[in-house]
């Protein structure tokens, strides 16, 4: 893979010439968090982020949008949302994210608004450093090696570039002179002192391979009631994560001969709906069981299919969960480490 | 005896009806009622948070949220001393223009068009006025999309808080705002044609009070600290309830009002009345152009006010607009204060409205409503009676029933305003002896007699006092010792008076007949020494609370003589009274 | 193709006490209303036409409270006349807010504390309830008002004879959709976890707390919720204020259990 070298001030012109054909997502400022949107206004462009509060999912699949127009005539597909674009800042756990979506939507049945959508984005990555919620390094999503076409490691005076395709490379020819190919031994010495600072700068870290086990020792464990007393259900870690890809279909029809449509939109399965079937039987009517169907799935069930957690280490459900049931908590409580979370105070609460 | 009823009023916002009891050649009753129920609003804000309560009570009526939220947030700040920025005066205006947009015109259009067109609905009308039904429509839309880019919403937006905005509107939301409204012009201009040009039939036509905020800066305007009357005198806000003095009927759980002992009206009509030389622009031309003294008379005209009032508002949102752009955004503004006493008063669409609260201890510890329709509700009754009255003597019976829906209608009422509402039940069809059990029930009742006994059946009304009197009736009373018994006048208790007297309501001879005292008098059928005590001297709630009991009587001519069917008539209500 | 007027839905729309938002909002579906009118035959609507019948009809939508003796009437007679009735608005849904006195007493003292001791002459008013207190409600659709978008569908589905699709989640998911940040995370009292989605997250999109205008979601974890509040700092009574605003006597059981416990 080549490896080049880009001085800070020329990323903004780079962007300005990338972005001439095709829409440029990127992480800009919304209150005191960041969140990915199209730019036109490239001093906007954050670049010292940590997550932003949706993951880049939602780029590929919006939380809600039109599948087909429904006609008297029978139905069409709508792809009209999907755009060329190009999603510059995104992160080395978020693309690991983007490969577990991938595994899913490529599956046995494709999905062709997932893999539209994926063929028309260019992903240029960048890197990150950890916040007290980030545990990529657990889950070892911290570093990235695939995935990408461009990917932009900040060194603070420059960026290192790498380039993962072809198109990438199209990229950097649009205007070579921004780039320098001649990287100096300083300028690696650099990147390893930037490497190894980082790998130190994780502040904790959770051991994963014994999980998928524990899971399975631990299935009857009222720790799961405990987690069900204080869950609020209200989907915000399924919504937040970057692997999580349950969606639910509704039919808009409408008056006066307009075609209908039928609207996708993200569902999580730790709603109560979610388990719902025709008939109104519920299989999974406790939230306990909707928070173990969602973990086994994270920690267990995908470890077992593809080797590795669908969980990336992003943080965004400790960041997230206003009552503290995320991978941390849960993950240290099946480890049998206390921790200090709401649900484990309100619990106490309640047996007083 | 019949009652011509519209049970349900239609094509107003919320249920409610109108009824007139008609005996003979009289109108004896007319109720104007509202079928909402309590929801004692004024009680339920109670022991919560200033920002709660103006959570709450835009929920008392959909079409005015925007007033009502306005209303709140005024008093709110009055009473805790917070002052806005510029910016937020400016936006929180132009979230009211768009609510006098949005429900002026979907009143004129919809709710008032057909009526004048002959059409059950606007969506039926469009057949033939398609082009109107169908700009008006993006009017009212547009209205709409301000109060939802102000708001929040299209109704109950809670972008508006104590302090300022959630959120202000992007440039580019301000300026579409802008060049949109001036794309309207055009069709705004012909609209104030096409209702100042209807042709609003004379009937009613009477005096009235107009009341309406008072304007800062001596301009056309929606907001103020005082209120003015068409009289001329102007109030603080916070002595609104020398204005309002708020009571209940017991026909309606909607709280009247009345002013001086008169009933006064509120609205789009009341503000041109009581401003509208203050109109500048297009506005003032027009103004100009169709405004007539009968505009003072007749609620009818409410029509054509609310036209203009469009047209005002087309005028000022550019002007606010650019304003705006001009300013900077400015975070909610804090407050410390936990105690207070504050008004807030606005002209919603359909007229003045009243916010007054009490602070204790950071919490809301009294609350008072006044909304348009209640204050308009005693002249509503009032205009539908004259309109009911003057039909019948005209031999137009059968135009009674649709002109009390038009003007009940051109008072656009908004009749969810139910801060004290309730079910209101018709009165049920009665004759006189009936009536006059219902009054005897309330309270023993005082009675005046009435007449010239030298004019034959004229002397009805003191012949029945004086038998009363030998019967040992107490509280009965003679024309001639009025001035004595000044105690009559002064009455704390409300004790019902009823007066007896010979009147010509071209009837059979001796036909009795009992109706409240203030019909009578609208009628200007009194032409005895009482009159000048009734109008001048008799506080208005006793007035309410008085009834003529005439007889229709054979002959006034000169002499003593009462004709026999007179006759037996007073024998009957001797009879009644006794029992 | 407009179908002949015999074999098109009879609709009957209703109004009963309340702010009359949501037969407003059926108004502001400017675009649409003409459709509306077209695809069914729309026997009664008070608010828009004139020419209104009390006859047999498909489905019934009913706003507001049950709050007098006469409107109590009204509503029996429509669930007779009706096949379907459709509850709009969180007044219809849960009483709303005027149904905040659930106790029969406090409410009666704060009945005559308006009214004073003045003889009603009419029919009784009754203590604010939701519809389904006196008749079955065969579909709810809250909201305060109803949602457009969300009216308008069901609308469609029932006319094509399709049970409504609503979101039955909190308010949370729409916010999250949106991508705003989580007010209960910064310590603001927010009732996004325990209200009914459908708003579109208005208020927090506009960087104001939910009020739970749109009344409580099915099953919400209420005890989560208020012990979260009461941890950051929030008075219980205060909570439980908030709480009953706008969920009339959708949280009614739940408050009355504090009650019981006194905190």
């Amino acid at each position: 893979m080549r490896i080049i070298k880009l001085k800070k001030d020329n990323l903004s012109p780079f962007l300005e010439i990338i972005s001439v054909e095709a829409d440029l997502w990127a992480p800009v400022q919304k209150g005191d968090k960041h969140v990915f949107k199209v730019v036109d206004d490239f001093s906007k462009v954050e670049l010292n982020t940590t997550r932003t509060i949706l993951p880049p999912r939602k780029i590929f699949l919006p939380p809600t949008f039109s599948m087909f127009n429904i006609s008297e005539k029978g139905y069409k597909e709508d792809l009209s949302h999907i755009k060329k674009r190009i999603l510059f800042g995104i992160h080395p756990c978020d693309i690991h994210g983007l490969l577990i979506l991938d595994n899913l939507f490529k599956q046995a049945y494709l999905d062709p608004y997932y893999l539209e959508a994926r063929k028309n984005t260019l992903i240029l990555g960048l890197s990150c450093w950890p916040d007290e919620y980030c545990f990529a390094k657990s889950t070892n999503t911290h570093i990235i090696e695939e995935g990408f076409d461009l990917f932009f490691t900040d060194l603070k005076d420059f960026f290192l570039v790498w380039i993962g395709s072809s198109q990438g490379d199209d990229l950097i020819r649009l205007k070579p002179e921004l780039f320098d190919e001649n990287l100096t031994d300083k300028d690696i010495q650099t990147y390893i002192n930037w490497h190894t600072e980082r790998d130190k700068a994780y502040k904790w870290s959770i051991n994963f391979t014994v999980l998928p086990d524990l899971i399975e020792l631990k299935y009857m464990d009222p720790l799961w009631e405990k987690l069900g007393n204080s869950c609020l259900a209200c989907g915000s870690c399924t919504n937040v994560c970057p692997t999580c890809n349950c969606y639910n279909i509704m039919d808009k029809q409408f008056l006066g001969g307009k075609d209908g449509k039928m609207i996708r939109h993200w569902d999580a399965c730790t709603l109560e709906e979610y388990s719902e079937v025709a008939g109104g039987e519920n299989f999974r009517k406790k939230r306990s069981d909707r928070l173990k169907l969602w973990y086994t799935h994270k920690l267990q069930a995908y470890i077992s299919k593809y080797g590795k957690p669908s969980c990336v280490g992003c943080g965004r459900c400790i960041a997230t969960c206003p009552v503290d049931i995320n991978v941390r908590t849960v993950g240290k409580a099946l480890l049998g480490e206390e921790e200090d979370a709401f649900w484990v105070r309100l619990n106490m609460e309640v047996t007083k | 005896m019949k009652k011509i009823s519209v049970d349900h009023l239609a094509r107003v916002e919320g249920s409610g009806g109108i009824s007139a009891t008609i005996d003979g050649k009289v109108v004896t009753d007319v109720k104007f009622s509202i079928y909402e129920g309590p929801r004692l609003v004024e009680r339920l804000t109670v022991g919560k948070t200033p920002e709660e309560v103006v959570n709450i009570v835009p929920r008392i009526c959909a079409i005015c949220t925007i007033s009502h939220k306005y209303a709140a947030l005024r008093a709110m700040e009055n009473a805790l001393s917070i002052k806005v920025s510029t910016k937020v005066s400016l936006l929180r205006d132009l979230m009211h223009l768009g609510e006098m947009i949005e429900s002026h015109s979907l009143h004129i259009y919809y709710l008032t068009l057909p009526d004048y067109v002959g059409f059950p609905s606007a969506i039926a009308m469009a057949s033939k006025f398609e082009l109107e039904v169908k700009v008006a429509l993006e009017m009212k839309e547009f209205g709409n999309h301000i109060m939802k880019t102000a708001s929040g919403r299209y109704i109950h937006g809670e972008n508006p808080v104590i302090g300022g905005f959630g959120k202000f509107p992007t440039r580019e939301e301000l300026i579409w705002i802008r060049s949109r409204a001036i794309q309207f012009m055009p069709f705004i201009l012909k609209t104030v044609s096409l209702f100042c040009e209807l042709d609003y039939p004379d009937c009613p036509e009477e005096d009235t009070v107009y009341a309406c905020c008072h304007p800062d800066q001596n301009k056309y305007g929606l907001v103020g600290d005082e209120i003015m009357l068409s009289t001329g005198e102007i109030i603080n806000k916070d002595d609104y309830k020398s204005l309002t003095n708020e009571f209940v009927v017991s026909h309606s759980y909607a709280k009247h009002s009345r002013y001086r002992e008169k009933p006064y009206s509120v609205g789009a009509l009341a503000r041109v009345n009581n401003l509208g030389e203050k109109l500048k622009g297009q506005a003032g031309k027009m103004y100009k152009k169709y405004f007539n003294p009968r505009w003072r008379r007749n609620p009818l005209f409410n029509n054509a006010a609310q036209a203009l009032e469009i047209l005002y508002a087309f005028e000022r949102i550019p002007k606010s607009v650019d304003k705006m752009l001009r300013l900077s955004s400015s975070p909610i503004a804090e407050y410390t204060k936990k105690e207070g006493k504050g008004t807030g008063i606005v002209e919603a669409p359909r007229g003045l409205l009243i916010h007054s609260y009490e602070i204790s201890d950071g919490l809301v510890s009294y609350t008072d409503l006044i909304t348009p329709t209640a204050q308009n509700a005693e002249d509503i009754e009032r205009y539908c009676y004259i309109a009911a009255q003057k039909l019948l003597e005209a031999g137009d019976e059968d135009k009674i029933k649709d002109r009390m829906d038009l003007v009940v209608r051109a008072y656009d009422p908004c009749i969810s305003c139910s801060a004290h509402m309730a079910e209101v039940k018709k009165a049920p069809a009665e004759d006189w002896k009936a009536k006059l059990a219902a009054i005897k029930e309330k309270a023993p009742p005082m009675f005046v007699g009435v007449g010239n006994r030298n004019r034959s059946d004229d002397g009805a009304g003191v012949e029945l006092a004086l038998e009363l009197k030998k019967l040992g009736v107490c509280d009965v009373y003679l024309e001639s010792e009025l001035e004595k018994h000044r105690i009559l006048w002064e009455y704390k208790d409300l004790r019902p008076l009823i007066l007896f007297d010979a009147v010509d309501f071209k009837e059979a001879p001796g036909k009795v007949t009992l109706l409240p005292l203030n019909y009578v008098i609208d009628k200007t059928r009194l032409s005895h020494k009482i009159l000048p005590f009734i109008s001048m001297q008799m506080r208005y709630k006793h007035l309410k609370n008085a009834y003529m009991l005439g007889i229709q009587p054979e002959s006034i001519e000169e002499g003593t003589k009462i004709s026999r069917p007179v006759r037996q008539a007073i024998l009957k209500v001797l009879k009644e009274i006794k029992n | 193709m407009e179908k002949k007027i015999k074999d098109k839905l009879k609709i009957g729309i209703y109004e009963l006490t309340g702010c009359a938002g949501d037969a407003l909002l059926i108004l502001d579906c400017e675009k649409e209303l003409v459709d509306i009118f077209k695809a069914a035959d729309i026997q009664s609507f008070l608010m828009a036409k004139s020419d209104n019948i009390d006859g047999e009809l498909d489905v019934a939508f009913v706003e507001g409270s049950v709050s007098t003796e006469r409107e109590k009437k009204e509503l029996l007679d429509i669930r007779k006349r009706a096949k379907t009735v459709v509850a709009i608005g969180i007044c219809a849904c849960f009483g709303g807010i005027q149904a905040a006195f659930l106790d029969k007493k406090d409410w009666e003292k704060n009945f005559k504390k308006v009214y004073g001791d003045n003889k009603m002459t009419h029919t009784k008013p009754l203590q604010s309830k939701p519809i389904d207190a006196y008749i079955k409600v065969d579909y709810y659709l809250p909201g305060c008002p109803i949602d457009k978008e969300q009216f308008l569908s069901t609308f469609n589905r029932i006319l094509r004879g399709n049970p409504p699709e609503l979101y039955r989640f909190p308010v949370c998911v729409e916010c999250k959709w949106n991508e705003n940040d989580c007010l209960l995370n910064k310590d603001i009292l927010c009732l996004g976890p325990v209200t009914r989605a459908g708003c579109g997250s208005i208020c927090i999109n506009h960087n104001l707390p939910c009020v739970g205008c749109w009344g409580p979601v099915e099953n919400a974890n209420l005890t989560s919720e208020f012990q979260l509040l009461r941890e950051k700092g929030f008075d219980s009574d205060f909570i439980k204020k908030k709480m009953a605003n706008f969920s009339g006597t959708g949280i009614a059981d739940f408050l009355g259990e504090l009650k019981g416990e006194k905190r």
